[in-house]
């Protein structure tokens, strides 16, 4: 079993219903073969700093991930053929940083500093 | 007596020059890495603030030599870096 960080950014025009569909699509995937999601965070809309696909914003969802290294290939698989995602990336790590959300943070210091201003 | 004060204010300076020439390391202000010292933030594709100060307006990676990172420290900066601008967060 290893540990990954999957991110998905999943194109703007679409209704948070259908987002919260598409995490349940693969994390149904992840647990059907007995892999194990450690926590899913939402991003929210954030804007892309250039254009993809002629969309210039983007949801992003990130899962953690421990399973094996073949339920990634089957996980991408699926990822590749959809049409609601723009990007995809898994990354390998050693440990989870389970506390930090550096984009919940990034919202409220933003909106912070904008209102200093 | 003037003449010989000039003389030795000129010997002084002319030994300070070759020091700084060949002994640069000593008298040259040098900074440690800000990186890895205690306490430092991770360098991570998810924090962007981070990564944000060590591009250029580009959104090219800055050379070590100008930001004082160490090597290692630099090698895991670009990596994610590089992760960051796949996701179009950079």
């Amino acid at each position: 079993m290893n540990l990954y960080e999957h991110t998905i950014v999943v194109k703007q025009d679409i209704s948070p219903g259908q987002i919260e569909k598409l995490t349940e699509k693969y994390s149904k995937i992840v647990e059907k073969n007995d892999g194990n999601i450690v926590q899913t965070q939402n991003w929210g809309l954030l804007n892309l700093s250039y254009i993809i696909k002629k969309n210039k914003k983007a949801n992003y969802i990130h899962f953690k991930i421990k399973a094996n290294g073949k339920i990634i290939k089957e996980l991408e698989k699926n990822e590749s053929i959809d049409q609601n995602l723009l990007r995809y990336m898994t990354v390998k790590v050693k440990k989870f940083d389970l506390e930090t959300n550096y984009f919940s943070k990034n919202d409220e210091i933003g909106k912070k500093e904008y209102n200093k201003n | 007596m003037i003449k010989r004060k000039n003389t030795k204010n000129k010997k002084k300076q002319s030994n300070f020059a070759k020091l700084s020439i060949f002994q640069n390391n000593k008298f040259k202000f040098k900074k440690s890495c800000p990186l890895s010292v205690k306490g430092a933030p991770i360098v991570d594709y998810k924090n962007i603030k981070l990564l944000k100060k060590y591009i250029s307006e580009n959104g090219k990676i800055l050379p070590s030599r100008i930001t004082n990172i160490s090597q290692k420290k630099q090698r895991e900066l670009s990596l994610s870096i590089k992760r960051a601008r796949n996701l179009a967060l950079i």
